[in-house]
């Protein structure tokens, strides 16, 4: 439904976009995930029609994004980050442009804003003017005017951004109900984000893909860097303890973040989650402890990673 | 063209549902009235040549395109609007026209409040001379179109709407006085093709009520053009 090979796109000194190749087949959601600046935006406009690509080749729905942008335009419903919308308009008024923008009657204008009113949850608010909504209101209605003429292809960047976390919800529901009639593109800094909507995730640094999968197969990327947080008082003799930390089973790395006080910070990576292990240990050296925890790497871990193994990349090359 | 349509209705209603396009007119109508009355008292009543100076009084014509169409791209550009409308399926050049549509039926509008005058005076009792009054009419419009495409194309041009209007003023002017600023030149060849290119000179004829086609070309013309610019100025925003 979608493909994208070896889009680049510069401006003026800028490379937003190295090198990006993806397909999304009919039916997919997928999530576009990456830090600000990453290239999410300039990929979902040269989707939507808006940006030419400076070379390359992107398609929707079997059409040349450049050549053939009418055909794409027509099939395509683009909600872009900022939500644009005419203030002076009512609600109801917005989905009307957009319904004469594509070319549709007015009995089947009438029946689908109807439609799409309902979808959105603003069947309520169609005559209150989009200048007076609330963020998440105003957020709805822009998923509503890109709903309108039924598109094949959703593209939508960042669906979320500003939101409360109970409009974040809102908002995800309401993308996950349209995943069984549309194909869709969404695209986020945040990781549970795009895990609770989208199958599969497509992860954008510096312009590059730097991992494509399932949600689960990120995790377990991600699971790498998952560690054990410890906080403790070590007694006189620490480097005792570390190494004491160091010969249970299965421990790869101590790393030791230093003395706050009388309290070290440790943290130990293994192959498995090893806090009852740990706790034991403090309890038979006594050690006070103060934290015992958890942790798995963030996004932005990852993400550092992602780009650290890139930077070695071109240098290598 | 179906696109161009969706724009312009899209544009009048939020011309008109917006503070903007009604304190323009009401400033713009009371003070053409009163330049009206002043110069009916001068004249000693004749209504037709004083009808003839309010239509051919340039200042309405200087201000009021830029202000209208200022915002039309800039401001759309700045609010992600334009992004909405370039991704819809309808081209550069539509959004454009129906822009242009929208800012020249306002001025129409305006420009009509001349004949209302001259409608209720004939009811009243003198008749004024007809064909001078359509022609300035037709004139009018025309070099409002003309405006309006320059004030566009500003628009797209520039990233603020208020340097927009200010350069679309800019330009007004220069285009309203290219025979005088021509003077300057000693060169024939120079005041001879300003000559050809004044606005106010073709502006004249319609308003010595001769409809002459070449006049109406000249306008549709150097309209079309600068909306063609504007066009591709709004494409070009594109490659930035």
């Amino acid at each position: 439904m979608i493909q994208v090979r070896h889009l680049p796109r510069r401006f003026a000194r800028l490379v937003a976009l190295d090198d990006v190749s993806f397909e999304i087949a009919r039916g997919e959601v997928t999530g576009f995930l990456g830090p600000n600046g990453a290239g999410k935006t300039t990929t979902l406009r040269i989707l939507a029609g808006y940006l030419p690509a400076s070379s390359g080749f992107a398609s929707v729905a079997g059409y040349d994004v450049l050549r053939q942008s009418m055909e794409v335009r027509r099939r395509i419903g683009y909600l872009p980050e900022s939500v644009p919308l005419y203030g002076e308009h009512r609600v109801g008024e917005m989905l009307d442009f957009q319904g004469r923008l594509h070319g549709m009657s007015r009995v089947e204008r009438r029946r689908r804003v109807g439609e799409v009113l309902d979808l959105v949850g603003l069947a309520d608010r169609a005559r209150q003017l989009v200048g007076t909504l609330s963020r998440g209101l105003r957020q709805r209605v822009g998923l509503g005017v890109a709903l309108l003429p039924d598109p094949e292809v959703l593209i939508l960047d960042e669906p979320t951004s500003g939101l409360d976390p109970l409009q974040r919800i809102e908002v995800r529901e309401i993308v996950r109900r349209l995943a069984d009639r549309h194909t869709v593109l969404l695209s986020s800094h945040i990781l549970p984000e795009v895990e609770a909507v989208c199958p599969r995730v497509i992860i954008i640094h510096r312009g590059r893909i730097a991992a494509d999968g399932t949600p689960d197969e990120l995790l377990a990327d991600l699971d790498r860097d998952a560690h054990v947080r410890l906080e403790a008082r070590l007694g006189g003799d620490a480097p005792e303890a570390l190494r004491r930390l160091s010969d249970l089973s299965g421990v790869r790395e101590v790393h030791d973040r230093g003395a706050r006080g009388a309290f070290h910070r440790i943290d130990v990576r293994a192959d498995e989650d090893l806090r009852e292990e740990i706790g034991v240990l403090a309890v038979r050296h006594g050690w006070a402890l103060r934290e015992l925890s958890w942790r798995r790497a963030t996004l932005e871990d990852v993400f550092a990673r992602i780009a650290l193994e890139l930077e070695q990349e071109q240098v290598g090359s | 063209m179906r696109g161009a349509l969706t724009i312009y209705r899209r544009e009048l209603v939020g011309m008109f549902f917006g503070p903007l396009a009604w304190s323009l007119l009401c400033v713009a109508l009371g003070l053409s009235g009163w330049l009206f009355l002043a110069v009916v008292k001068q004249s000693g009543g004749d209504v037709t040549a004083s009808l003839r100076y309010t239509l051919g009084a340039s200042t309405a014509l200087l201000f009021l395109p830029p202000l209208l169409t200022m915002r039309m791209i800039s401001e759309e550009d700045r609010s992600g609007m334009l992004e909405f409308l370039l991704t819809a399926p309808v081209s550069d050049a539509s959004v454009v026209t129906g822009k242009f549509l929208a800012a020249l039926t306002f001025m129409t509008l305006f420009w009509s409040s001349k004949l209302v005058y001259a409608v209720v005076i004939a009811a009243v009792g003198v008749a004024p001379d007809w064909a001078p009054l359509l022609g300035g009419f037709l004139g009018a419009v025309l070099v409002s179109g003309l405006f309006c495409a320059l004030g566009l194309l500003a628009s797209a041009a520039f990233s603020t709407p208020m340097l927009a209007a200010f350069m679309a003023f800019v330009a007004n002017i220069v285009v309203l006085f290219l025979p005088v600023f021509a003077g300057l030149s000693e060169s024939e060849k120079v005041t001879e093709l300003a000559a050809s290119l004044s606005v106010s000179a073709h502006f004249e004829l319609f308003l010595r009520g001769v409809i002459d086609s070449s006049a109406i070309v000249f306008f549709l013309v150097w309209t079309a053009v600068a909306l063609f610019a504007a066009v591709r100025l709004v494409e070009a925003r594109r490659w930035r």
